[in-house]
Formats: structure tokens, sequence, C-alpha cells
């Protein structure tokens, strides 16, 4: 009895933490502002979790500081909003980068067995300074004028419809030229890299062919533009939400395993390197939003699924809310929006599903076994490798699906990233940096301080002895986290569930 | 007897520390042969020069026959080398079963290997769900040599698998691997000469990361000059 409590103790403390907030709160407010303030602290945890998750299971497996993964979470926002308000652009630059990525893998997969032809080594030099600048050029002619500014004239998009930009995209012979010239870029890119990964009988064939497969892709979508634009635009919004969030959350993923492979991965060695990499990401990829979508932030209507007004809203309870998907929910007699409990359930969702798949998978024992000693699992003869591109996608991937689900809640503009990143950064840090179960636990943490600290700042605090309540600044909501965060770490130095410092 | 291993004169540097400067030794195929040297000498870096997780700057080191030198560690290991790194490495989160699992390489392997793993380690058996951070420091060597057993491995590197052990424990390492050297090649390091010259066929001697004495392990134990020499009191 008296050992189950010395063995979960970082969890009994969490826990006394969270009863210490919700019965200092019950005390002062009725309990239906306690519930709310409760349920407003889960939304933000869950948001502040699909952050922190991936953010944990990176530095724990690879030791790498992603100060870039707020930028995911932002990037998730914007694709998954452009996909539900404006797809053209989507669907006029994916082929683009379809037929660069595809050509580079067709081309990577004979890369090895056509340098070991060439011979002599000033024969290589030379091949290689052509290969590359070959591969330069054919990229800037594919690009060349390219128009993005009119495509992603998001401003002229009339909310749920047509977007009166008629005429801003190219037409199909000249799309299909670019692709043309792209493909040729990946294929000179994909020679010039010379990956090891892809070396002959390293499963040459399948990377060539899935190479052709998305040149080829890339082409299909060219004549479907038109039809496929009206076609998503078509969907009902809960259809197009559904989208936003797969799509956010693979271009998410597609852009994590990038960066991973083509920024992270050459600088292991050197992990300062990799610090000032990702800080230097948070600003290239900002100012890339601004440029792309403006300055000027965008709201995604919230679906009509969690949207319904009149008739007999609020919903009394849970089960009349699934006959009415009415957008709020009486919760102890104050309305609370059934949104935000979408994305509270969102978040307990992708908590079980990872759980799960480090518990019961090869993959997430790998994973398990990385963390504690990624040497080993390599001696062991497993491609440590190829588990952290994986990691890094599934990472990036959920900070991404997290964003496509706060559109609708906080918006979307160039600055969510940073105020998600930093608290999830905090949460992580009370959790324990590298323990899963510890990110759940700190996001839900910070989460409920967040909230509590914003009812303070409403109602001000009075303390005994005193005539009126004195009014605090937003900031301490703010500030309040970091103040758990310090009085954890004084604590356990490491974190709550924390192993590695 | 041919030569499953063969290292020719490797150079292996830590940082810009040059360790290695030289080592050269051969390992017969069915055979233990015993890596012994001071304290600093070089036989943990040698051993992680051959399963690749470092690499040398010269020197070749061929398995079978292969040039395997300067692969990454994931590509040798999958070659058939298995390693039981000093301190024991086993992963504490994960359970026993978990520890043997991950060094599947097929599936199946552990499933084809357990009678004669359980066999040799019984303790292995009854803790099979317990994390391996709550093994006692024998049971998680023989979780660290247990883990090399699982797949198909013609080469085992084992580093100082008697270190912190109690002698009762020891006994019962060297009689597990003396039946493991039945099945497979073993390359050991050793600080512990009885342990070593109990076990071993051939021996080599480092010293100041060079290969400088070699030869039968029963000759070695006679000569009482050449064990203080190199390795302190034997």
């Amino acid at each position: 009895m008296f050992d189950v409590f010395r063995r979960n103790r970082p969890l009994l403390v969490a826990v006394l933490l969270v009863a210490l907030i919700v019965f200092w709160m019950s005390n002062r407010y009725e309990p239906k502002v306690t519930a709310n303030i409760l349920l407003s602290g889960l939304t933000l945890g869950a948001l502040y979790f699909l952050v922190a998750a991936g953010l944990s299971l990176i530095f724990g497996l690879m030791d790498v500081l992603n100060f870039a993964h707020g930028l995911m979470f932002m990037l998730g926002a914007y694709f998954g909003y452009t996909v539900y308000a404006n797809p053209r652009i989507i669907l006029n630059t994916l082929p683009l980068m379809l037929a660069l990525g595809g050509g580079a893998m067709a081309g990577a997969a004979p890369a090895s067995w056509v340098w070991a032809r060439l011979g002599a080594a000033q024969n290589k030099r030379g091949a290689l300074i052509v290969v590359w600048l070959l591969a330069g050029a054919l990229t800037l002619a594919g690009i060349w004028r390219f128009d993005l500014q009119s495509l992603a004239a998001n401003a002229a998009t009339v909310a749920g419809g047509a977007i009166a930009t008629g005429q801003a995209q190219e037409a199909a012979g000249a799309l299909a030229a670019r692709l043309g010239l792209l493909s040729g870029a990946g294929l000179a890119l994909g020679l010039a890299l010379r990956s090891r990964e892809f070396g002959p009988g390293r499963s040459m064939a399948r990377n060539a062919a899935l190479g052709i497969g998305l040149v080829v892709l890339a082409f299909a979508i060219v004549p479907a533009r038109i039809s496929g634009e009206a076609f998503i635009l078509g969907l009902s919004n809960n259809l197009r939400f559904v989208l936003a969030l797969a799509v956010g959350a693979l271009g998410g993923a597609a852009i994590g395993a990038l960066t991973e492979v083509g920024l992270i991965r050459p600088l292991y060695s050197r992990p300062i390197y990799q610090v000032l990499l990702t800080l230097g990401l948070v600003y290239v990829g900002t100012e890339f939003i601004k440029g792309v979508w403006g300055p000027v932030g965008y709201y995604m209507d919230i679906p009509d699924y969690f949207n319904t007004r009149g008739g007999d809203c609020p919903s009394p309870n849970l089960l009349l809310w699934f006959r009415d998907h009415c957008g709020s929910i009486d919760v102890l007699g104050r309305p609370f929006p059934s949104y935000r409990l979408f994305i509270i359930f969102l978040g307990v969702a992708v908590f079980i599903a990872v759980a799960a798949l480090l518990r019961y998978t090869r993959l997430g024992m790998i994973i398990r076994a990385g963390v504690q000693d990624r040497e080993m699992v390599q001696a062991l003869g497993i491609n440590v490798q190829w588990v952290f591109t994986l990691v890094f996608a599934l990472g990036t991937g959920l900070a991404a699906l997290g964003g496509v689900a706060a559109a609708p809640f906080i918006g979307v503009n160039p600055g969510i990233g940073q105020d998600f990143l930093l608290q999830s950064f905090i949460s992580v840090v009370i959790g324990g940096m590298g323990s899963y179960p510890g990110a759940a636990i700190g996001t839900l943490l910070v989460g409920l301080a967040r909230a509590f600290g914003d009812q303070l700042v409403l109602s001000g605090v009075q303390f005994p002895g005193m005539e009126t309540a004195v009014k605090l600044s937003p900031s301490i909501a703010r500030a309040s986290t970091v103040l758990i965060m310090a009085v954890v770490l004084l604590l356990r130095p490491a974190g709550l569930f924390g192993k590695k410092e | 007897m041919t030569d499953l291993l063969r290292v020719e004169n490797i150079h292996t540097f830590i940082g810009q520390f040059h360790i290695l400067e030289g080592v050269s030794l051969s390992v017969p195929a069915g055979s233990i042969t015993a890596l012994l040297g001071r304290n600093g000498a070089g036989k943990t870096t040698t051993l992680r020069s051959i399963i690749g997780l470092l690499s040398p700057r010269a020197g070749r080191i061929m398995l079978d026959g292969r040039e395997i030198q300067g692969r990454p560690a994931y590509d040798i290991a999958a070659l058939g080398i298995g390693y039981v790194p000093e301190h024991r490495a086993v992963f504490r989160d994960l359970t026993v079963e978990e520890n043997l699992k991950i060094a599947e390489r097929r599936k199946g392997d552990l499933d084809r290997r357990s009678d004669l793993i359980f066999d040799l380690f019984p303790d292995l058996k009854r803790f099979i769900r317990l994390p391996g951070g709550q093994l006692s420091g024998g049971q998680q060597q023989m979780l660290s040599i247990a883990r090399v057993l699982v797949a198909d491995n013609r080469l085992l590197l084992i580093d100082e698998p008697s270190e912190g052990l109690a002698p009762v424990i020891v006994e019962n390492i060297i009689e597990a691997l003396r039946r493991l050297s039945d099945h497979t090649t073993v390359l050991l390091v050793e600080q512990n000469f009885r342990m070593a010259a109990q076990l071993a066929d051939r021996y080599y001697i480092l010293d100041d990361g060079q290969s400088v004495q070699s030869g039968q392990m029963a000759e070695l134990a006679r000569d009482g000059a050449l064990v203080a020499k190199y390795l302190g009191a034997g």
C-alpha cells in the first residue's frame, strides 16, 4: 500500500496541485463558474498537449529542443484554413512540390549506381557541380514568375463560397510545363544528394516507383484543379473541417519529416547549431506565412455540427446535444461552447492513441527504448535514423492538428505559434522532459492555471481585510504558469515525471 | 580455423583524442578470444569501433572477409554481431520480455530462441513481466547477454560481464558463456583475469591503444611476468 504511494509520488504531487487549484476555486466561486473555468482550462490544456506531446517525444528521443514546434502548430492552422476556405492555393502549389519531391526520390534511387560508374574523382567532382547547377537552374525556371499572390487572395474569399478572383490560376499547359521542369530539377537533386539511404539493394526499385508515382499524381492534379476546388467548396462545412484537420496534420507531418531529414539530421553532432537552426526556422517560417497569407488574421467558422442555434439550444445535457448539435451545452446552469468540448475530446483521444502506440506496437517499444539509450538500440541492428524521422513527423503532425483544431477557437494569425510554444515548453518542463505522461499532466496543470489566472484577472483579488478587490494585469495569468514551473523545478529538478535533466 | 573477424591496424579517435593507435586482432570462428589490458588501454573503444558506434579513421575491419568499417552501427549489427556493452545497458522502463523482443530482427526470433535463453537464464523467465530497471545487477547482466541471443548472431562482443557482480553470480555467468561458446564466437573484454583464463582460448593484450601481445590463453596463465607487466597483479 505504502509502496504504491512511493512509486507514484509524482502523480500524487500532480493530483494534489490540481486538487488545490480546484478547491481554491470552489471556495471562491459558484459551482457553475468553477465548472466553466475547469472546462476552459481543459480546453487550453488539450491544445497545449497536442503541441507538448511532440515536443516531449522529440526531446526525449533525439535531444532536439525544437523551437520550430510552435511554427508547425501555426502552419497546421494555415494549411487547414486554406483547404477550408481557399483550396485553390493548395491545388495549384501541391503539384509543384510533388513534382520536385517525387523527382528527387526517383533520382536518388539510382544515384549510387550512377556515381559508382563515373570513375575518377575529378570526373565526379565536375559532374557533381554540373548536376547541382542543373538542379538549381531547373528549379528556378520551374517557379519563375509563379503568381502566388493572386492565388492567395484570401481577402477576396466570400465566406463559405466562391472565390472572387476567377483568373488567378495558370493555364493547365503552363503549369504542366512547370511540373516538367521541377521533376527534372528533382531528378538532378536526387542524384546530387547521393544519399546512402537509397543505395542499391535497399528497396531501390520501390523508391523509384514511389517517386515516379508522385510525379504522375502531380500531373493528374493539373486538369482536376477547377472541379476539385468546386468539389471541396461544395462540401458541407463539417466535411471541409474534417478535411482541414486531415490536410493540416498530414501537411505538418510532411514538413516535419522534411525538416528532420534535410536540416536537423546533419547537425546531430552539433546540438547548439540545432537550437539556432530551429530558432531561425521560426523567423523564416513566420515571414513565409506573412508573405503568403498576409499579416492579418483569419477566422475559421465553427463547423455547423457544433454550431446550431435557436430551438432547444443550449442543450441541457450531452445526450440531447447529440440530437441538436447546439453551439453550447448547459453546464450547471451556464452555457459552455460545445466546440471547446470537441477540443477536449480530441486531446484525450490523441493522448490515448499515442499512449497505445507507445505501449503496444514495436515502433512504440523502439521509441521508449530509444529515449533511454538510443546507442544501444542502434547496436541491436535497428535503424534509429528512420525512427527519428517518424517521431519528428508524428510530433509536428500532432502540433499541426492542434493548430487546425484551434483555428475556429482562437483564429489564425502569424502570432499564435509563439504563445502556444511557450506554454507547451513550460508544460513539458513541469511534466519532465521526455516523459509522455509528464507532458499530459504538465499541460493539464498549465491549462488549468491559465484559465484560473484569467478568471482572477477578471474578478480581481480580494484578500481578507481589503475594502475592494485589486485588479491584476492580464500578464499575471501568463506568469502563473511560470510560477508553477519554478515551484516544481525547486522540488524536482527533472520535472514531475522526468528522468533526464 | 578460419577467422570470423579480422581487425587490421585500426586508428580510432574520440573527439580529438587518438585512442586506438593501431589495433590488430583476429577472432577464429567458434572460439572465445579475450581482449585484455589495463583501464584505458582501449578495449571498450575497440569493441565500439567494431560494432560501428565509433568509426575508425584508418585501418580495416573484416567480418567473414567483408569490410565493415565506416558503416552505421545498425547495418553492422544486422550482419550478425551482438554487442553486450559494459554497465549492461538494459532498457530500464521496458519489461524483460520487451528487452528481448526489441532485439528481434525477424518476427518470431524470440519464440525460436526462448528455449535456449530461458534454459541458460531461468531467472529471466520468472521476471518476464518486470521492468528491466528493477532486476538485480546480475539479472540485468544476464538479460543483456540474453538480448544478443535472440537474433542469429555469428559474433558476440561482450564487455566486462563480471564488473560489479558478486562472485557467485560471476560463476553463473561464466557457466552460461561457456555453454554459449558451443553455438557462437565471442570476443570478450574482461578485467577479471581469472574469469578470462577460465573461458578464453586465445588472448590479445592492448596497451596504450596498441595491440602488444597475443597467444594461447593457457600460456599466458603460466607467464606471471607478462601478466604483471600489462595487467597489474594477476
